[in-house]
Formats: structure tokens, sequence, C-alpha cells
């Protein structure tokens, strides 16, 4: 599943990477926006963990143009004067704001580095709402996030999970330049898809995924379940061809009526299963009262 | 509060269609009839079905009117979710009215994905078709080949006539119809859609909580829902599906934190909705993201609060999706809580272990078997190795079991 949400085909919502202190996921992070520089994708950036530069670096030189980088590495609570970019802006109209300024044309791609940062000076469920304003609001189109799950309390980091239309764990693998990418999908429909997939990220940024392991997750219960057929792998024929199942339909059954008989039948069976009952004077049973059944 | 009492002498031709006999219990009860309801034969409280019936069976027999349902969700909240739209579409089959709160998805989204009910063959008499049957004896006769007598029994009704059974079934693969599903009446909250000032004064209960709980009470109100209300029109119940509280698209920080900020404000929350729904006729149903929640005892006390309490956990994700002990099944389903209201103890379930499986027309709810064990060493003592074995067991200390098994 990672080389689809790589190239893109499955674009929309809220992609959040989570790494750890053993294995970061800004390499991660560097391939899909470089992949969709490629893509001639409009990204913005909002840089909080690293600087410019060290971002810039390794992407293609010639499709740099469509990446707008928003410093927010400088300044980023606003000490001084002229902040570029604080976590305070980071609601719905400052980014949609920002966004239209660059990207008039089509959706663009905001890649959010890191949401650690912005959740550690913002109350999470201000962060939530935002995330969740953005995805449904039409200004950008894919939201990548950057979550530092070792930073945060297990709770924190689930509600934003849960959020999160796909959800990629990282981990280092057992060789050196592995890692092990945990993948979790939420479809429009509501089924969930699960990979695990063994992958290295080469010089240019490119994925190669080695192999999958373990389990490819199964689907959600609202497909039909598939009913083997019962007549297959037999050492005797069950089936029938065509004209057999003529001969079959043409056999008289011994017990089967003619035509008449059954018309017969059938008409005179309408209404008479009814029971047609006036209530008596003597039915009127009453329990509470003793007397009621006395003549007198 | 007596309603109106059928008497036996009632003329046949105003009795009503669905009845294949005239006999009428003559009764003299004085409880309120509403469609979809039923008296529960423990303690008399009027059920409501939750729209599945193994849940219904679980609950004793259904939901008591004027109590809280909490379902504490799995980890992708699917089965939740779908728990929740089979209460709302049982109350559109029902003709009860509907209130959906939600912070996340669009009241109206929720509303979409309804399942369409699977209604059975209603027979109904129609003595108006007689003359056309005689007409057309060729085309219906070489209908049915083998069950010519049934053929002219009518077919499937497909309008919604109000069925008079207790609990449905539902097709989940198919969306309710359009037409279906407006005939009944919806009162949507929408978080985003009630812009909430941060107040000066701490109250205990957020201002998302309670502009939910100041408007539940506006439509229980308005819309005559209060036990207290005059009886003059006939009544009906409120359906109440509330989306994922305590996550943290309510403003809640109680699932963000270990220690949250504002851990009293859901378990307020649910105390109002507790005392607001008991003094009315309607039933709620309450997701919560229980995993999220950090502290234990916080998520002991909302379950507490509320009447009914139960908990999924789909194996999706975790190391027993592959555990050939639950092939059969999508998650397990733990009982928190039973209600026992107006006595003094509760109709516990039979069996702890519940496992539950989301089929196309059924979400089934089934007590966990585990397989038999088919291995060789499962003891099989016959009778003559227990004489010579006590002997030989005595002897020696350590036997090794070998092959106690007679060799055919």
């Amino acid at each position: 599943m990672l080389p689809e949400i790589w190239q893109g085909t499955d674009a929309g919502g809220l992609l959040v990477i989570q790494d750890s202190a053993s294995y970061s996921g800004r390499h991660l992070l560097k391939s899909f926006i470089n992949a969709a520089l490629t893509r001639e994708e409009d990204i913005h950036v909002i840089g909080f963990d690293v600087s410019e530069d060290e971002l810039r670096n390794g992407l293609k030189e010639s499709t740099t143009q469509r990446l707008h980088f928003h410093n927010a590495f400088t300044d980023p609570l606003g000490w001084t004067d002229h902040p570029a970019f604080t976590v305070r802006q980071f609601n719905l109209e400052e980014i949609t704001h920002l966004v239209k300024q660059t990207s008039h044309a089509k959706a663009a791609t905001l890649v959010i580095d890191s949401l650690s940062w912005i959740l550690r000076h913002v109350s999470p469920s201000i962060v939530c709402k935002t995330l969740q304003q953005l995805k449904k609001g039409g200004a950008v189109r894919t939201i990548i996030g950057l979550l530092h799950a070792d930073m945060h309390q297990r709770g924190t980091v689930g509600s934003v999970c849960h959020l999160a239309t796909s959800v990629i764990t990282v981990v280092p693998g057992i060789n050196g330049d592995e890692a092990v990418a945990k993948i979790t999908k939420r479809s429009k429909s509501g089924k969930v898809m699960q990979d695990e997939e063994i992958f290295t990220i080469k010089e240019d940024l490119t994925i190669i995924v080695q192999s999958k392991s373990s389990q490819t997750g199964l689907k959600h219960p609202h497909t039909e379940e598939q009913e083997a057929d019962p007549a297959a792998n037999l050492t005797f024929n069950l089936r029938l061809s065509d004209t057999e199942r003529e001969a079959k339909e043409k056999l008289a059954l011994p017990f089967v009526f003619s035509k008449e008989k059954k018309t017969a039948l059938l008409h005179s069976g309408l209404g008479s299963g009814r029971i047609l009952y006036e209530p008596d004077a003597n039915d009127d049973y009453d329990q509470e009262d003793p007397d009621d059944d006395l003549d007198v | 509060m007596a309603a109106p009492v059928e008497s036996v002498t009632k003329h046949p031709a105003e009795r009503s269609p669905f009845t294949t006999t005239s006999f009428q219990k003559k009764t003299r009860s004085k409880l309120i009839s509403i469609p979809g309801t039923r008296p529960s034969v423990q303690n008399g409280q009027l059920l409501v079905s939750t729209g599945v019936t193994s849940l219904d069976f679980l609950l004793g027999g259904g939901l008591a009117v004027g109590t809280v349902l909490l379902i504490e969700e799995d980890r992708y909240d699917s089965y939740s979710r779908m728990i929740l739209k089979y209460f709302l579409a049982e109350g559109v089959v029902c003709r009860h009215e509907l209130f959906v709160g939600a912070a996340q998805d669009n009241p109206d989204d929720i509303l979409q994905e309804l399942p369409s009910p699977i209604l059975d063959d209603v027979a109904i008499h129609k003595p108006a078709e007689q003359p056309q049957l005689s007409r057309e004896p060729q085309d219906s006769l070489d209908a049915m080949k083998i069950a010519w007598r049934y053929q002219h029994l009518p077919k499937v009704q497909s309008a919604l006539a109000s069925s008079s059974r207790f609990g449905h079934y539902y097709d989940v693969s198919k969306m309710m119809e359009a037409e279906i599903r407006q005939a009944a009446k919806c009162h949507r909250f929408y978080l985003p859609e009630h812009p909430t000032q941060s107040s000066t004064t701490r109250s205990p209960v957020l201002e998302s909580y309670s502009a939910l709980l100041k408007s539940l009470q506006e439509v229980i109100h308005k819309e005559g829902f209060a036990v207290a209300a005059s009886m003059s029109k006939s009544r009906n119940i409120l359906r109440i599906g509330l989306h994922s509280l305590g996550s943290a698209l309510w403003g809640d920080d109680l699932s963000c934190h270990d220690n949250p900020a504002h851990c009293h404000s859901l378990t307020t929350f649910l105390y109002g909705l507790r005392a607001l729904l008991r003094s009315s006729l309607a039933v709620a149903v309450v997701t919560v993201p229980s995993y999220l929640i950090q502290d234990r005892a916080l998520m002991g006390s909302i379950t507490r609060l509320c009447d009914n309490a139960i908990a999924l956990e789909s194996f999706k994700g975790s190391e027993r999706e592959t555990n050939p002990l639950y092939k059969d099944y999508h998650g397990l389903l733990h009982v928190r809580q039973v209600p026992h209201l107006n006595c003094l103890a509760s109709q516990l379930p039979d069996h702890k272990d519940l496992a539950f499986k989301l089929k196309r027309k059924q979400f089934t709810i089934e007590r966990l078997h585990l397989p038999p064990d088919l291995s060789e060493t499962v003891s099989r003592v016959s009778r003559g190795e227990l004489a010579g074995g006590a002997a030989v067991a005595a002897a020696c200390g350590s036997v090794t079991s070998g092959n106690k098994h007679l060799d055919f």
C-alpha cells in the first residue's frame, strides 16, 4: 500500500506519519514531497522542526518553485516583533489565507512538519478541530503531518490518528537502512485496510518496498460472503447441461394436478380459512365481576 | 392516563386490517401503547428495540424508555457506528422521532448511511383484488410450479406499513431509501454550526456539552416528549443518538490527556442527560471512544452514570486477528453494565464471553465457544487402563504417558 500513497493515487484527507526517536519519519516525508513535486502539485510546507535549507536539501532543483515554505522554524512562538509564522496562526482562516495567496488554480497539499510542535503549545482539542476543518474545507486537498509519537501522551496521539484517513507508523527494521511501515487506511465506505511493509529510501528519495511482511488486513464486513460452489471438485458430475435441464422441466411430477384441477382448487380456496364470529352475550365474561355469569 | 380501550363489540368492518381474527381482548390496561414499544416481561418497563435483536436479548428484552445506552467504541469506530445506525434505522421503521448529535460528521451524512430494512411478507387480504384473479389464471398458474397453492396470496408489501413486530432486520449493503427516511422526523445537532464562545465563568460543563443539553431540552419540551405533557395528541418516542462524545472534536480533552482539565464535563453532561431522560419518553445511545481515555477511574464513573453499557473490541489490527479461535467473529463484546430500574437486582447475562459478527443481514452476538480439543493427549481413560494404571503409577513415580490409547 505504500507505493499507492507515495504515488498519490488516493489523495485527499489527512495522512499522519508517526515516528519515534529510533527512526525519523522525515525521510519518508521528504520522499512524499518529492513525489508530489514531480507530479507538479503545489506544496505548502509549514516547517517547525527543521530549517528551510535542510528541508530543501535533496529535493530536485527543477521542481522546487512549487514548494512554498512557510518559515516557522526561526520564531514559532512569536518572541520577536515580526514572526514569520507562529503556532497561534495554525487555524483555518490563516492557513486558507496562506494557501490562497500562492496557489490559485488547483487545490494544494499542506505538509506540517511537525504536528508535535503545535501539539505542545496548543491544546489538542483545538488542533484536532483545525485539522478536521482543514480536511472538510476546500482550500487544501491533502494534509500530511509528521507526528512524533513518543513526545505525547497516548491519548493525544490516538485522538489525532483517529481523525486521520491514513496513518503510517515507521519503526526501524532489522537491517541498517531498512524500516518497517505499518499502514492503516480508512476508506470512505468505512473499510479499514492494514498493511505492513519493509522499505528503504534511496538517495534520490524514491521508496523501494522490499517485501510485505505478515498480514494484509481483512476487509470491512460490508463485502458479501463468498459462497463456495459445492458442485466443484467432485469425482461425479452434479451439474446439468441445457438439454438435461429442459428435459427435467418437462417431466411430469407424480402428484401434480392438471391445470383445471388446480384452478378449481385455487378459486375455492380463497376465504375458506376465515372465522366468522359474532360476539355472544354469554361470552362477555368479566374477570373482575364474580356475579357476571349469574343468571339473575 | 388511560388509553382508549377496545371493546369486544366492535363492528367487524372497522377492525384493523392486520388482525386475521375478530377476537379482541377486553382490557382495562392503563399502559400507553406507542408503536415500536412493548412492556418488559421482567419489570413492566416500556421497552424499545435497539435495532439489533441479539443486543435486545442481551439487555433484557430491549432498551427501557428513559435510559441511556453507552457503547464504548472499537478502535476504528466501525462497529459502534454501525450499531448507532441500526438504532436510528429502527427509529425510522417504527416511526419514532430522531435526534442525532455529532461533532465529527454531519448528522445528515450519518442519516444517509442508514441500512435498509428487510420487510417481510405481510399477508394483507385485499378483497378488491378478487375479481381480477379470475381473468388471468394462466399467468398466475405458471408462476409457481410446486407451491401453486400459495400463488394467490398477496406478494411482499413494499410500502412501509407500521409493522407490529418488535425487532427488525436490516440489510447492511443497501442504504435506506430516501422516501422512508424522509418520512421520519429528525432533529440535528452538528457542533461546528453552534459556535461557542469561551465563557469567563468556570462551569463544570463545557460549552459544547451545555449547548447539546440545551438543544435536547428544547426538542423534548417543544415536541411534547416530556411525560408530564398533556395527553391530547398521540405519544411518540424520541431516539437520541450521540456520536463520539468525549473525543477531541467536542472540545473535550478527556481523550487527549492523562489528567484532563475538564475531567468532570462529560460526567456532568451524562448526569444531566439521564435526569432529562427520566422525565421524558426518550432513549439515548451514546458512543464514547474509551480506548483513548487513559484514566480508568474516570471511565468507570462514566460507565456508572449510564444505565446500560457495552464495550466493543474489534479484532482488526490486533494480534487476535490471526488467532484461529476468533476466525469466525469480528470482535468481542463486553457487557459492562446492565440496568436495575426500580428494582434491587438486575438481570445479568448468563454468558460473559460474547463475540459479535457483522453479517450482511444481521448483527449477531454469540457466546464465544472454544473449539473442542482433539489432540492426542486428551485424556480418554478406559476402565481397563484405570485398574492397571493405578498399580503402575503407584510403583513408579515418573511414567512417561507414551501411547495410552489402544492401537487398532
